[in-house]
């Protein structure tokens, strides 16, 4: 069964005559495990796909589960605490609180979810260790690169163990360098956890490790190509 | 609970990283809140309780013993006073004799006879200058002149409201003597009888009657009004604590020996007009209100300051929501740093009002026409200000948080209205 499937997802924004209609009824599904990446030109609704996949906006028509759970019909509690103990995300500004050292931005998920103050702290530098960056525990975003504050925004995202992970062009504010280790991060999430990966990218060479790519155009997904 | 260690985190991390010039302007308004709050209506108050203390202190004592109602004198003067004796908390008491008395100042030089005669109608109060002074501190109050020497005879102190030069506004209509100064002769004139005094002293206070009286030896006052076994007027008592406690307790000795036969006992609180305790009251209320208009402005300025922070923190808040972070564990976050403003505001402030301004106003009281205003804040009422002052603070910080943490999550995470 897939762990994430949607069927007939529309998305529109606004009313009347200015209404744009972004998703124009989408299938999509994916496999538990799955690394996938959605594509397409700049308006072509992959963001906005992404946006309903994840639980952080909802379709004006269609149906969505994720996880077994029909998320149309959560409230904004429950869509709050799923999000927390089901998924994780990757923003494309890296998205730290700035008052916050690093260690305290990747335990800030962990203590919503009950753990304890040191259990905490245990598994945010575990984490941290994991995607290299040892000894920046007590660093503010501010002191660390871009690059940097995006390892650590993938520390936050799967230091809890989502069950799914959205990476949201992770890669548009970096180097070529720090892209191509963000990258290399996610897909060893992907391989040596076994998390699902959701990523939105531009660059398709980042999105070569992936199992399919969605290939959007004006809100419909036009071709599904199979890498592996 | 995770919600509060959560929101106790972020709210502590966003003031640790604050501005600290900004955090210190937040602190300084809410501490000038705080002082607004308790200092206006303290003033106002300590205008009254000035004049409260300054008529216990100057004039009427801790405990004042008058006539009974259907008497002119105290009976039985001796008895009371012996009766003082058996009461270790007094510390000191006065017995005065009072009697209506003329004073002629121009009476030796007036040669024209239809001019404007210089004299005044005014209180004689006859005392013991070192029993009076012992409680009222009649020496203090002497602004020209000496006090009255107990083995001199033939002086007297003229209250300065009897006099021109200190009732300019109003002399027309009280009446008052012209130049006269210490060292000059009175003629002073009771029930027909006259006899001439040196003037020693001119007294003044902010305390109800003192400086409208005219003050001599009391075996003068009685000899000049032919009235050598005559009871007192009037007995106030200094005690050693001079507490209301204190007082309510020596008044009761005093009734269980039925003094209350011969006179009527009052404590200080009990002599005090009941327009003096309106007026307090008045005041109080008065004081609130503007301290109400201060805790409106407070509450604005708080407002504002959370909202301006959090909007500008509009996207980090859309992002905690996305990353699953609960809305109470914000709105926490931003109500912490609300009530640690008003907190180190308050705490700032009541350090000021009890470290500095209360002592302050105790040994410089402000000097108003009527009375020497004192700074009055009871701790109680400055508690009670204190809490509305911070719910009213919480709630400012709360209903900012709460209105842009209500926006939809991925509006603020995209930066869309």
């Amino acid at each position: 069964m897939p762990i994430i499937h949607a069927t007939n997802i529309h998305r529109k924004f606004g009313e009347g005559n200015l209404t744009t209609h972004v998703l124009k009824g989408i299938d999509f599904s994916v496999e538990e495990g799955e690394f996938v990446a959605i594509m397409g030109k700049s308006g072509a609704g992959k963001s906005t796909l992404m946006y309903q996949l994840s639980v952080l906006d909802e379709p004006t028509e269609g149906d969505i589960t994720v996880h077994q759970t029909d998320i149309i019909r959560l409230n904004e509690q429950e869509r709050t605490s799923f999000r927390l103990n089901t998924l994780g995300y990757v923003f494309q500004n890296y998205a730290l609180v700035p008052d916050l050292s690093a260690e305290e931005n990747v335990m800030l998920p962990l203590l919503m979810r009950g753990f304890d103050w040191q259990g905490a702290k245990q598994s945010a530098r575990q984490a941290i260790d994991g995607v290299g960056m040892a000894g920046k525990y007590t660093n503010l975003p501010a002191e660390l690169s871009g690059g940097e504050q995006q390892r650590i925004s993938i520390a936050r995202a799967v230091a809890g163990k989502p069950k799914i992970l959205f990476a949201d062009e992770p890669t548009a504010n970096l180097d070529t360098v720090s892209g191509t280790q963000v990258i290399d991060l996610i897909t060893k999430v992907n391989k040596e956890e076994h998390q699902t990966v959701v990523m939105v990218t531009h660059e398709r060479e980042y999105a070569m490790g992936c199992n399919h790519i969605f290939h959007m155009e004006d809100g419909v997904i036009v071709d599904i190509e199979q890498l592996t | 609970m995770r919600s509060l260690r959560i929101g106790f985190l972020l709210g502590f991390r966003q003031i640790q990283r604050a501005n600290i010039w900004t955090t210190a302007l937040i602190i300084f308004v809410m501490m000038l809140t705080f002082l607004n709050l308790i200092a206006v209506s303290g003033i106002l108050v300590g205008l009254i309780a000035g004049s409260e203390r300054a008529v216990q202190e100057k004039s009427i004592g801790d405990i004042i013993i008058t006539p009974l109602d259907s008497e002119e004198e105290i009976l039985q003067t001796e008895t009371i006073r012996r009766t003082f004796e058996t009461i270790p908390e007094i510390q000191s008491y006065s017995i005065r004799y009072q009697q209506g008395v003329q004073l002629a100042a121009n009476y030796k030089t007036r040669r024209d006879l239809n001019a404007e005669p210089n004299t005044i109608g005014t209180q004689a109060v006859g005392i013991d200058p070192v029993a009076e002074n012992a409680v009222t501190g009649l020496s203090e109050n002497i602004v020209e002149g000496e006090y009255l020497n107990p083995n001199e005879s033939g002086y007297i102190l003229i209250g300065a409201l009897n006099l021109d030069r200190y009732t300019a506004g109003f002399a027309d209509i009280t009446g008052s003597l012209e130049n006269v100064f210490p060292g000059d002769s009175v003629r002073a004139t009771i029930n027909g009888a006259s006899r001439e005094f040196v003037v020693k002293g001119i007294v003044d206070a902010k305390a109800g009657g003192v400086a409208s009286f005219v003050y001599l030896p009391e075996k003068e006052l009685r000899r000049l009004s032919n009235s050598p076994g005559r009871n007192a007027d009037e007995i106030v008592i200094r005690l050693i604590d001079k507490t209301p406690e204190t007082a309510i307790a020596v008044k009761s000795v005093l009734l269980a020996q039925e003094i209350d036969s011969y006179a009527k006992v009052r404590t200080f609180q009990e002599a005090l007009p009941k327009f003096i305790s309106d007026i307090k009251q008045t005041f109080n209320i008065l004081g609130t209100f503007i301290g109400a208009v201060g805790i409106i402005v407070a509450s604005i300025t708080i407002f504002i300051i959370i909202f301006i922070n959090a909007l500008s923190r509009r996207q980090q808040i859309g992002i905690l929501k996305g990353i699953g972070i609960d809305r109470k564990a914000i709105e926490i976050a931003y109500v912490l740093q609300s009530a640690f403003y008003a907190l180190t505001g308050s705490l700032l402030g009541a350090l000021v009002t009890y470290g500095i301004l209360v002592g302050y106003f105790d040994r410089n009281p402000i000097d108003f026409p009527f009375s020497d205003g004192i700074l009055v804040a009871e701790p109680l009422g400055t508690f009670y200000r204190f809490i509305i002052l911070f719910i009213i603070t919480l709630f400012a910080g709360f209903v900012p948080a709460w209105i842009i943490v209500k926006q939809n999550t991925l509006n603020s995470i995209l930066g869309r209205k």
